[in-house]
Parts: structure tokens; sequence; C-alpha cells
């Protein structure tokens, strides 16, 4: 097999294993599928042109992460574009959850689109990439100590989003 | 040294499936310990419920797509992708529009480019939803006026001459008419293309250039002025 070919088969893993990630992560942070699909498309674009450099395979995820964000950031340095998408999708009628439960899921996601940057971006990269505090710490060049303040203040605000909001009476009675 | 609970609370709060011994061992200490971790846990169940968005159908296409771009020089990649996955077969396939890329004039790429999805486009526009008109095309530092804003129904990023352009669907008083945008190129400025009962009149714009295409009957020409003077580019935020 040739070099090219081993660079074609690192190329696909990475698809596979991280394009859909990537997409959830894009969706959080410009609220748009068409745009972000084209982030994570403009990140891989990007990723292959410089898939020789990959040469540990288990900093993949947080090199391809580190593309998006400045990608976004270089994209949309001078519109933000409005969160439109994410509160249309619906949570399927056919999930295993109750529909109380469906319904504080829709608060959720309101919740997060509702957060300040700095709160929402350290929650997204740990619930949805499986960050650790560290790993965040060193994405957003700041301290540990920060993330973890981040961490908490994010939660306790949908929290009490939930609690204002909340549908049911088993919410107050989980927090 | 023990855990203080306020602090027991701040580190769940942070991250509730921390491996750290010392936050393990700190959730025995008291009811009131493993209470805390109970509803932690209950809220993460909840949170990553609402992250988890669907991802489209066609990402992976999209994805694998690039090895193709960009006048890809690897160009032993086609048998080894259909020997390796049915994933690269698949973004190969979406690609074979692109891949014949290389029109010798923008007349021929515009006829091209409608020939490959026009009418597909237009369909889809007519099924409806929201069109993030000045997202899209802040990308290329341009953007809007409500004139044309309010009449897109579908828009969306297509490969072009130079690089990435957009598809919008216009719906107009004449039916919907099609508008591709062409950034770093240059046209006659309205010149008439036919091609298969369609027209398209192309349109030199201060950056880049667009065609309108519609049927023979769509009275395309009505819809240059909305064109050239609605793309406009995006405001110095200073």
């Amino acid at each position: 097999m040739s070099n090219e070919d081993r660079q074609l088969l690192k190329f696909n893993g990475l698809a596979q294993a991280y394009g859909a990630d990537l997409f959830r992560y894009a969706m959080w942070i410009c609220g748009n599928e068409a745009l972000s699909k084209d982030l994570v498309q403009e990140t891989y674009l990007r990723a292959w042109k410089a898939v020789d450099s990959l040469k540990d395979e288990k900093a993949a995820k947080s090199w391809l992460i580190t593309i998006l964000r400045r990608e976004y950031a270089r994209t949309f340095e001078r519109k933000v574009p409005k969160f439109t998408d994410v509160e249309t999708v619906v949570v399927p009628e056919d999930s295993e959850l109750e529909p109380d439960d469906r319904a504080e899921v829709q608060l959720l996601r309101q919740g997060i689109m509702k957060l300040a940057p700095k709160y929402r971006e350290p929650l997204l990269l740990q619930v949805v990439l499986g960050y650790s505090c560290q790993e965040i710490a060193a994405e957003l060049d700041i301290s540990k100590s920060a993330v973890m303040t981040q961490l908490f203040r994010a939660r306790e605000q949908l929290k009490e989003r939930l609690q204002k909001d909340g549908v049911t009476g088993n919410v107050h009675g989980l927090y | 040294m023990s855990m203080d609970f306020t602090e027991f609370k701040r580190r769940i709060g942070a991250e509730p499936r921390s491996g750290d011994p010392e936050l393990i061992a700190a959730r025995d200490l008291s009811p009131e310990h493993r209470e805390t971790v109970i509803k932690a846990e209950a809220f993460e169940q909840k949170l990553e419920r609402a992250v988890d968005l669907p991802a489209p159908s066609d990402l992976l296409e999209r994805i694998t797509s690039v090895t193709s771009m960009e006048g890809n020089k690897r160009r032993n990649w086609w048998p080894v992708a259909m020997a390796a996955s049915v994933l690269v077969a698949v973004g190969a396939a979406g690609m074979g529009w692109k891949m014949s890329q290389g029109w010798e004039s923008v007349e021929a790429y515009v006829v091209d480019h409608y020939r490959h999805d026009g009418d597909k486009v237009v369909a889809m526009a007519l099924e409806g939803g929201p069109a993030d008109v000045h997202a899209m095309l802040a990308r290329f530092d341009l953007d809007a006026t409500p004139e044309l804003a309010n009449i897109v129904s579908l828009i969306k990023y297509c490969p072009t001459p130079e690089g990435k352009g957009i598809h919008m669907i216009l719906d107009t008083q004449n039916g919907p008419l099609t508008v591709i945008y062409m950034p770093d190129t240059h046209v006659t400025d309205r010149e008439m293309l036919a091609f298969d009962q369609m027209e398209a009149l192309l349109i030199d714009l201060e950056s880049g250039s667009a065609a309108i295409i519609g049927a023979d009957s769509q009275r395309i020409e009505d819809y240059y002025a909305v064109i050239h003077d609605s793309i406009v580019p995006l405001p110095d935020p200073s």
C-alpha cells in the first residue's frame, strides 16, 4: 500500500470517527445546519491537506476541533450567525423518554442556546466531545480552575432555567 | 483531609463523571453527598440527550468529497477507496459532477450546473423553510438587501469555477428562479444564454458574478436589477 493510500485510509477513519461529533459541536456553536455542514467540510478539507502532519492519531480529535474553532472564528469574525436550526430539532416521539422528559430536553436545548459563549463552549467540549477539564483548558487556553468554574455555572444556569420553566414536579425534585 | 461539601458540590457540578479518586472517595461521606451525585447523574443524562442532535445523512459524503477537491494530486484514491470502504465510494459518487469541473468558461459552468441539480434544488425550495441569507453571504464578505433577502426561499453553497459559491432559489411573481453567485469570476454583463428551454442571464457584480436562471417564459430579465443592486459588500463593523 502506498503512502497516499494509507493517508486516504487514515482520513476516512477520521471522517467516520469524528464527523458526527464535529457536526454536533458546530451546530451548537453556530446553530445553523447548512453552516455547520460547511464548517465541518472546511475542517476536513484543511485536515486532508495536512493529514501527513498528524503523527499521533490519539490527538486527532483535538486537532480537528482546533481546526474547526479557528475556521469558525475566521469565517464569522465579522458576523455571527443567528441560531435558527437547533430550535427546530424535535426530540423524536418514539424516543424512550416520557412526554414531560421530552419537554425538559427541549427546555435544556433552549437554555444551552442562551448560555453565554464562555459557558456554552466548555460545556459542549465536555458533553459533546468528552473532553476532560484539563483538555478544555488546553483548547481554550485558560486555566483548569476557570474551566471548572465555567462548567459549574453553566450547569447551574441550566438547572435554574428548568426550575423556572419546568413542566413537571419532578424537575424541582431533581436539583 | 476530606473535601468539604461546598467544594464537593462545585466539583461534581463541573465534572459529574470525573474519575478523580479524591472525588470518588468523597461520594460516600454522607447521605447528602450521595444524593448530590444521584441528582447530578440524572441531570447529566438529560443534558446528553439535549445536545445529541442528529447528523445529516449526507455528512460523510460531504466530508470524504474533500479528497477530490482542490485539484487533488492524489490520483490513485478511487480504486483504493473502493476496496477500503463503501463510505468513500458513496463520497465519490456524489462528487461525480464536481470532479468533472474544469469548465471552459463561466457560461459552460452555468449550463452544466443547472443541468446537474437545478430542477432538484427548485423542488427543494418549494418545500419551504427559513433561508439564512445573511449568514451564508457573510462568508464572502457580502450581504443582501431586503429586496433580495425577503424573496430567497432556499440557499446553499455550491462549487463554482473559482471555488465555493452560492445557489439560491428566489420566490418571485414569475415563479421560482435560480440564482448562482460565483465569487472571483467576471462575465459579460447582461449576456443571455439559452439551453434546454431555459434561459440564464449573466450579471457582472462588483465582487464576482451571478447568473439568474429560469424557463424562457419567466422573464428573468425583470430580476436583473434585484440581483445587481442587492448583493452588496458587508458593512464594515467599525
